[in-house]
């Protein structure tokens, strides 16, 4: 009998710490292919193994059958029936009929419908475009279904985690880096960026800088220039829109706050990519180590 | 009734468009194919007149608040009956969002009857109601959900029961070819992707898991079941579903009327309703419409009221009886452009099937009103003088003069020579006079309509010596000094000359001392 790599402990794991203390979680990846689907299938399952009613939505379109980009194999979202979905009335698949609850916000696929699936059905998820949006999508999910939220995040969506009080789960993997090391840290790149801590009046320095909007590279340049060991203050984590060795340097010369904090609980690590493929259990420890975090690897079964 | 956008503006008329605006998009629809009432409409415009009193006296004014919050959420069935008209296949959003419009209509009949209050016995009529939409529906609406029910298909729940039975097999062969993976390898799929570590298995996989990448370190590989079945109830059932849609848009369809005619409904009733809200707001009364008078009662030009209102200070009634052609004279800030916009504003009330907010009201249904004093900001635009801006706008307003419009002079040739605009107010005032129209015109020049042969009219003016006494700290205080100072009324003038207040208001105001004493000497002495 081989060793035993059941992949139901990391995804209980992961589960337990998206949910343990907020009712939503969003799955948000450092790229494009970094298994952020995968992840959502893996803690939907956990639920269903739980007898746990899971509301589900996407901020990007998500379970379509091939990458839009380049054409590849892309995991479906099978619904099993209970589930409470919103999704783009354009995606609503008209066998096996889902039963209509509600209607909310429009995007480029027509209003956002919410649906309890009523016999197992495999379609495409896509919630609303704006992040006001997605809030409200959420909370009348919440309102809906009374279980916990999980939402399958977008790359360059983000800014649909501001002002929520969601558990947020980084997946990476080898689509956003060719070595481990390189993958490690854009993780840790990305935890930091999300991870600015909150403001604390009784730790601000003399100098306290607020900066509206998105905190871009011109930004970031006059502050570097300007407010050397001032409090820098944005709105949340995802206003900041620099990267790289600019935001490095930036962090390292300010104290970085914001008045919304987010609440990174995880990351997790696919170490399959389009390209290559990376150690799996090396990587998942090279992102635990990078980021401070508790990785996953839920399809390998490889927690750090 | 024709008011170009200078009128609009000093006569209220903006405003008032503003304050009837419909809140939801059927009452854009039914306002955007109505135009106001004219001459020969007099029956029309005193009938929706009499029932928006009646409506604001029976409804609640909270209560009609409501209904028009009711109103705003009725969605709008239209897209969804054009396509069923044409033919196109409906989709179970589409059937939800129809069960929302009957739902929205149950709300608003609702709010309805919470806003009428108990009255004389003929009720007046309640929302538009969808009954055959709502039957058609029925069978698959829940607490607001629509679900496609095996009600609406002979075959469905058959179909239905054979896709679940597939569904079970299916789930039972992936979960057998799952339990095969997990004895060889003692990896659980997560869905149907699994890797499997070469430290951990390097053997085959089981029969129905396949590799779907491989790397010296694992191999990925995903569960698949073929299930001809499964597939096939899944066919038999889209061709049911399908079908019972089908039948479904057809019995919509045949509801179209009906759903046709309460939208236009919806778009009457909201009409109506900003009318109610607005009565309510403003009480008016239910005029007479005449061919020879504008006259009105303690009436209210509420967008100066409102204006006021929020200054902290109260607004004074008017009253005004106009046949024909009048000239309004009286002091500096005595209300004289406020009473030329009352008159307009009332007008166009009339016009617009609005109870005027005066207490009795004898109006003419109007072809046009007309403004003329003070630069507009076209004027502005075309470089005109403010003399020459209102020269060109009484040559416009003399060419489509009638006995159906109404002309509102303010001031008109002030701001030339006093004596050759003098006289040529009096001649346009004559001109007016001959073409039969109304007109008021408010005027500082001295023996306007004695010249002219009309009614000479005044506001009453600043009470004997009540301002020489008062000591104003700032302008506040000075604006308060002078509305209780001031007597708005509009009486028949006294001969003489048409008194200005001026110097005692510029006292009042501020201005030195010594130049308001320099200036009176003057005025005495001339």
């Amino acid at each position: 009998m081989p060793r035993s790599s059941t992949s139901t402990s990391a995804s209980e794991a992961l589960f337990a710490l998206a949910f343990a203390h907020a009712p939503s979680a969003i799955v948000v990846g450092t790229a494009k292919n970094v298994g952020k689907t995968t992840v959502f299938n893996a803690l939907r399952a956990v639920a269903l193994r739980r007898g746990i009613a899971l509301a589900v939505t996407s901020i990007g379109r998500d379970g379509e059958a091939a990458d839009a980009l380049d054409g590849e194999a892309k995991p479906r979202v099978r619904l099993t029936p209970g589930t409470l979905v919103a999704l783009a009335a354009g995606l609503v698949p008209r066998t096996p009929a889902l039963a209509i609850l509600g209607s909310g916000a429009e995007s480029a696929l027509g209003a956002t419908v919410f649906a309890r699936v009523v016999l197992p059905t495999t379609c495409e998820i896509a919630g609303p475009p704006t992040a006001a949006a997605m809030r409200a999508t959420i909370a009348r999910l919440r309102g809906l279904g009374g279980g916990p939220v999980l939402v399958d995040g977008a790359i360059d969506r983000i800014a649909a985690l501001a002002g929520g009080d969601d558990a947020v789960i980084v997946a990476t993997g080898a689509a956003s880096g060719a070595t481990i090391a390189r993958v490690a840290a854009v993780a840790a790149e990305t935890v930091a960026r999300l991870t600015i801590p909150g403001r604390d009046p009784r730790a601000e320095r003399a100098r306290v800088v607020y900066v509206a909007g998105a905190l871009d590279a011109a930004d970031a340049e006059l502050l570097l220039a300007d407010a050397r060991g001032a409090t820098v203050v944005i709105e949340d984590p995802t206003r900041i829109a620099v990267r790289g060795a600019l935001f490095a340097a930036l962090r390292d010369a300010v104290d970085l706050r914001c008045e919304r904090p987010l609440r990174v609980v995880a990351c997790t690590t696919s170490p399959v990519g389009r390209e290559r493929a990376l150690a799996p259990r090396a990587l998942v420890e090279a992102v635990a180590r990078a980021t401070g975090l508790p990785a996953f690897d839920v399809v390998a079964d490889l927690a750090a | 009734m024709i008011a170009d956008a200078a009128t609009a503006e000093r006569i209220g008329l903006d405003w008032l468009h503003a304050a009837l605006a419909p809140v939801g998009a059927f009452g854009r629809r039914h306002d955007e194919g109505r135009a106001p009432y004219g001459p020969g409409d007099e029956a029309r415009a005193q009938a929706e007149i009499a029932q928006v009193v009646a409506l604001a006296a029976r409804l609640d004014p909270e209560g009609v608040a409501r209904v028009r919050g009711a109103l705003r959420a009725v969605p709008e069935p239209g897209p969804v009956l054009a396509r069923t008209r044409a033919g196109d296949a409906l989709s179970d959003v589409d059937f939800y969002e129809l069960g929302r419009f009957v739902d929205a209509l149950d709300a608003l009949a609702r709010a309805w009857d919470g806003a009428l209050r108990p009255g004389p016995d003929d009720e007046p009529q309640r929302p538009p109601a969808v009954d055959g939409l709502r039957n058609v529906l029925a069978a698959g609406r829940e607490g607001g959900a629509f679900y496609l029910a095996d009600a609406f298909g002979p075959g469905l729940r058959a179909a239905r029961a054979a896709l679940a039975g597939a569904e079970a097999e299916y789930e039972a062969r992936r979960e057998a070819i799952a339990a095969r993976v997990r004895d060889a390898t003692g990896v659980d799929a997560v869905g149907d992707e699994f890797v499997v570590l070469r430290e951990v298995y390097d053997g085959p996989l089981p029969r129905g898991a396949y590799v779907v990448r491989e790397t010296p370190t694992y191999r990925t590989a995903v569960i698949r079941v073929l299930d001809p079945e499964r597939d096939a109830a899944l066919d038999r059932l889209a061709v049911e579903e399908e079908a019972a849609r089908r039948v479904l848009a057809e019995r919509v369809a045949r509801e179209s009327d009906a759903v046709a005619a309460a939208t236009r409904a919806l778009g009457a009733l909201d009409h109506t309703l900003a009318r109610v809200a607005f009565a309510q707001r403003w009480p008016g009364c239910v005029a007479t419409l005449a061919a020879d008078r504008i006259a009105f009662t303690e009436a209210t030009f509420p967008p100066l009221a409102e204006a006021l209102a929020t200054r902290g200070r109260r607004y004074t009634a008017l009253s005004l009886d106009l046949r024909g052609v009048a000239v309004l004279t009286g002091p500096n800030m005595g209300g004289k452009s406020a009473a030329l916009a009352a008159a307009g504003f009332l007008c166009a009330c009339a016009s617009l099937g609005v109870p005027p907010p005066a207490r009795t009201a004898s109006l003419h249904l109007l072809a046009r009103i007309d403004w003329i004093g003070g630069e507009a900001p076209e004027d502005r635009a075309r470089l005109l003088s403010s003399y020459a801006a209102e020269v060109v706008r009484a040559r416009e307003t003399l060419a489509a003069a009638s006995r159906h419009a109404l002309v509102l002079v303010d001031e008109f040739a002030r701001t030339t020579g006093p004596r050759d605009g003098r006289a040529l107010l009096i001649a346009f005032v004559e001109a007016l006079r001959e073409r039969g129209a109304f007109a008021l015109i408010a005027t500082h020049f001295d023996g306007v309509a004695q010249t002219a042969g009309v009614p000479h009219l005044q506001i009453a003016g600043l009470r004997a010596d009540a301002l020489d006494a008062v000591r104003a700290s700032d302008l506040d205080a000075a604006l308060d000094a002078i509305n209780a100072a001031m007597d708005y009324r509009i009486v028949e003038a006294a001969a003489g000359e048409a008194g200005s207040d001026a110097l005692a208001l510029a006292r009042l105001l501020g201005l030195d001392p010594r130049v308001v004493e320099r200036a009176r000497a003057l005025s005495e002495r001339a």
